[in-house]
């Protein structure tokens, strides 16, 4: 009898402490984004027509997939998010005179997705490249990187975008990237498999699970130098794409307010130095 | 000025086909030549395309170096050209990404043809590119089109939540699409169970053993497999054997990984199971001069066997859900093809049709675990049904009697049996539920 009371007594306070917290949830949710709005437009320097609201009060939610070496990724020891795109929206973030904070890694097909739903994340930084399709869902910055695909293929492999256009092979790509579209439509016979993340896929290529990985250029660069040195690149493929940040459609003055922190600081440099420590040179 | 590549995008939905009529982007790959500078291009399709309200995306690179070059598009009809800011010098790649434009209806093989202009002033033509196959109409497609057309489809894809989890035109088209993989998932847990339970037998065999030797190897198996995740149990496999060499089909890797990792699971249900049989069925067989053997397979396995079907059931479950993680090592099945869908869409409407497809295979099974659990608590209260009727017995001495029984459900149930159709489901469902039954104590930890 004891035992049950006990028992009971657990579940209503475990049932009485997740109703408050649901409660304050909301509760902060609600304030929080209105206050947002007024602290931010007042924290914007020009007219109050340019205010942008924002998740949390005074930050800049940032969401992105953890797992796209050199551009984002965790550091081992911290587990802090590090890489090019991280810098360039911490800057943007400082010279918008806002902290800058990570959510949890997300995988990279839901990026999209989340900012365009809104109310998680202000922005998704994570090497995107704007495309048509993805411009229906959300805005994005104006571009801040230009970057190419890869083909990457176990070394003396002799893979090359002919061959794998055949229905025996498998190429694999991270689900959702260009990459994946790149692969549909130029590899049409090749069975497409998109994964999760990128270790994964070229772990899957060094076992010989897939014939090839398709990626991002400066990716593939990376994770070879880095840690897949028996694997290669067997084509450069030139695309041309541009990275953006992306922001919800509904906060276009957010989308505004960023591009001008990108000029900001591609004219004082900030920029340069930001490529130069990832990349050894400007690009 | 060569041409190196033209494409479409695929625009069927949940497909690979391009489709004519319907909106698709054409991708125009072509390298200047050596001694000339271009200054427009001119692309032009067989007469039925349409490039109207198509926006064209230029990129103009050198090597792999993006170069600053625009240019304005203009389209007529089935054909569209550039105009360049600037002439772009020899060896640049141009691409032109046309958005909106369309293929004619009837599909066919169409080649994309067209001039380009020199920095002098001439023209030239373009080689024909490489075919693009284009598919007519399909029905599913023409249904998606008829319920994109249709107002309330409108008015209910306005409400976000509807339109992001529930979009009618995506919900039909993730059910054609997600098929193959339902019948991927299908297979592999339909081909792993039986040798699931074949293993899981052998386990519970070799831990119920007197042997201490054959005791420790059951119980290493079954702890090691029930207290590690399968997602990395899966992981492991998958890249763990192609690493020392060994090269397996991934579906039948699949139903190895599977039907291992159920395997431990069962061998857990089948030990409790027969561990609940009293030791008086033991002594019983004993006096009837059984071996072990012989009491084993003709005393306690068929009791066991009863005893643990809701169980298992419930394993079954478990195991077909559980195929979903085996979409993270590139197994086709029903998660990888609704998470493609939903990548290619933007939309979880996919994922939705993926639930149903579960729900179709588990909903069934969750209500044979409940009725074949109340046939089992109801013959342990003594309600299982009586020794059968004669045949001859009229309908209305039936109603009397069914009137008499207090517990109405086995009235159900008796009523039932004196029909001809009852008849072959009394004799189905007998081993169910005749059983007097214990506890079955631990049992329920299968999950």
């Amino acid at each position: 009898m004891k035992n049950s009371m006990s028992r009971r007594q657990f579940i209503l306070a475990a049932g009485a402490l997740a109703g408050s917290a649901v409660l304050a949830g909301c509760g902060g949710s609600s304030t929080s984004s209105s206050s947002a709005s007024t602290d931010s437009s007042s924290a914007s320097t020009s007219s109050s027509d340019d205010s942008y609201t924002l998740v949390k009060d005074g930050t800049l939610t940032v969401v992105a997939e953890l797992g796209f070496a050199p551009f984002e990724y965790m550091d081992d020891k911290t587990g802090d998010p590090e890489g090019f795109d991280v810098d360039v929206i911490k800057a943007v973030a400082d010279k918008m005179g806002l902290q800058c904070e990570y959510l949890p890694n997300q995988k990279f097909d839901t990026l999209v997705p989340l900012i365009k739903q809104g109310g998680k994340a202000d922005v998704s930084i994570a090497a995107i490249t704007i495309t048509d399709v993805r411009e229906e869902s959300v805005d994005f910055s104006e571009p801040y990187l230009d970057s190419n695909q890869a083909i990457v293929a176990l070394k003396g492999s002799a893979e090359t975008r002919e061959t794998l256009n055949d229905a025996s092979k498998q190429v694999v790509c991270q689900g959702g990237t260009t990459g994946d579209d790149w692969i549909t439509e130029k590899l049409p016979n090749a069975t497409r498999v998109p994964v999760d993340d990128v270790t994964a896929a070229l772990t899957g290529v060094q076992t010989g699970l897939y014939n090839a990985m398709v990626v991002d250029l400066p990716v593939a660069k990376y994770m070879l130098t880095n840690s897949f040195s028996d694997l290669e690149i067997v084509e450069e493929i030139a695309t041309g794409e541009q990275y953006g940040i992306a922001v919800s459609k509904d906060n276009p003055n957010l989308t505004k307010a960023i591009n001008k922190a990108l000029e900001d600081i591609k004219s004082d440099g900030t920029m340069d130095s930001i490529e130069t420590k990832w990349f050894g040179s400007t690009i | 000025m060569s041409i190196n590549d033209a494409t479409a995008r695929p625009n069927e939905d949940g497909g690979t086909g391009v489709i004519g009529a319907m909106d698709t982007r054409l991708t125009w790959e072509g390298t200047v030549g050596d001694n000339e500078q271009v200054s427009s291009i001119t692309l032009s399709l067989p007469e039925g395309a349409t490039f109207d309200h198509s926006s064209t995306r230029i990129t103009v690179l050198d090597g792999l170096n993006r170069t600053s070059i625009e240019g304005t598009a203009t389209s007529a009809d089935n054909s569209m050209s550039v105009q360049f800011s600037e002439d772009i010098p020899a060896g640049s790649l141009v691409r032109l990404e046309v958005t909106g434009m369309q293929f004619p209806a009837e599909g066919g093989d169409y080649v994309v043809s067209g001039s380009y202009t020199t920095a002098d002033g001439q023209s030239h033509a373009l080689d024909d590119s490489a075919a693009i196959t284009v598919i007519a109409n399909t029905p599913l497609q023409a249904a998606v089109s008829w319920l994109d057309a249709q107002p309330w489809v409108a008015a209910w894809n306005s409400n976000p939540f509807l339109g992001m989890f529930f979009k009618p035109q995506l919900l039909l088209a993730s059910f054609a699409s997600l098929f193959p993989g339902w019948l991927v998932c299908l297979g592999i847990v339909l081909i792993c169970y039986p040798f699931a339970i074949v293993l899981g037998l052998a386990f519970a065999m070799l831990k119920t053993s007197r042997h201490k030797v054959l005791r420790a190897i059951a119980i290493c198996y079954i702890n090691l497999l029930r207290g590690t995740p399968l997602f990395l149990q899966i992981y492991i496999m998958f890249f763990g054997l192609p690493m020392v060499g060994i090269n397996i089909d991934n579906n039948v890797l699949g139903v190895i990984v599977m039907a291992v990792n159920s395997s431990a699971y069962l061998a857990e249900i089948f030990r409790a199971g027969i561990q609940s049989i009293p030791q008086g069925q033991y002594e019983a067989a004993a006096s009837l001069g059984m071996n072990g053997f012989q009491t084993m397979t003709s005393i306690i396995l068929p009791q066991t066997v009863r005893r643990v079907i809701p169980t298992v059931t419930s394993d079954f479950i478990t195991s077909y859900k559980d195929t979903s993680l085996l979409s993270s090592v590139g197994v086709m099945e029903l998660m990888m093809f609704s998470k493609n869908l939903t990548t290619t869409s933007g939309n979880i409407t996919p994922y939705m049709a993926a639930a149903i497809y579960y729900l179709i295979v588990t909903l069934p099974l969750i209500k044979v675990v409940g009725i074949i659990e109340n046939n089992i608590a109801r013959s342990e209260r003594g309600g299982g049904p009586r020794p059968k009727r004669r045949a001859a017995a009229d309908a209305s001495d039936e109603v009397a009697t069914a009137e008499q029984d207090l517990a109405s459900s086995a009235t159900v149930f008796h009523a039932e049996a004196s029909k001809p159709a009852g008849d072959v489901f009394a004799a189905l469902s007998a081993p169910f539920v005749s059983h007097p039954t214990v506890d079955l104590g631990g049992v329920a930890d299968g999950e």
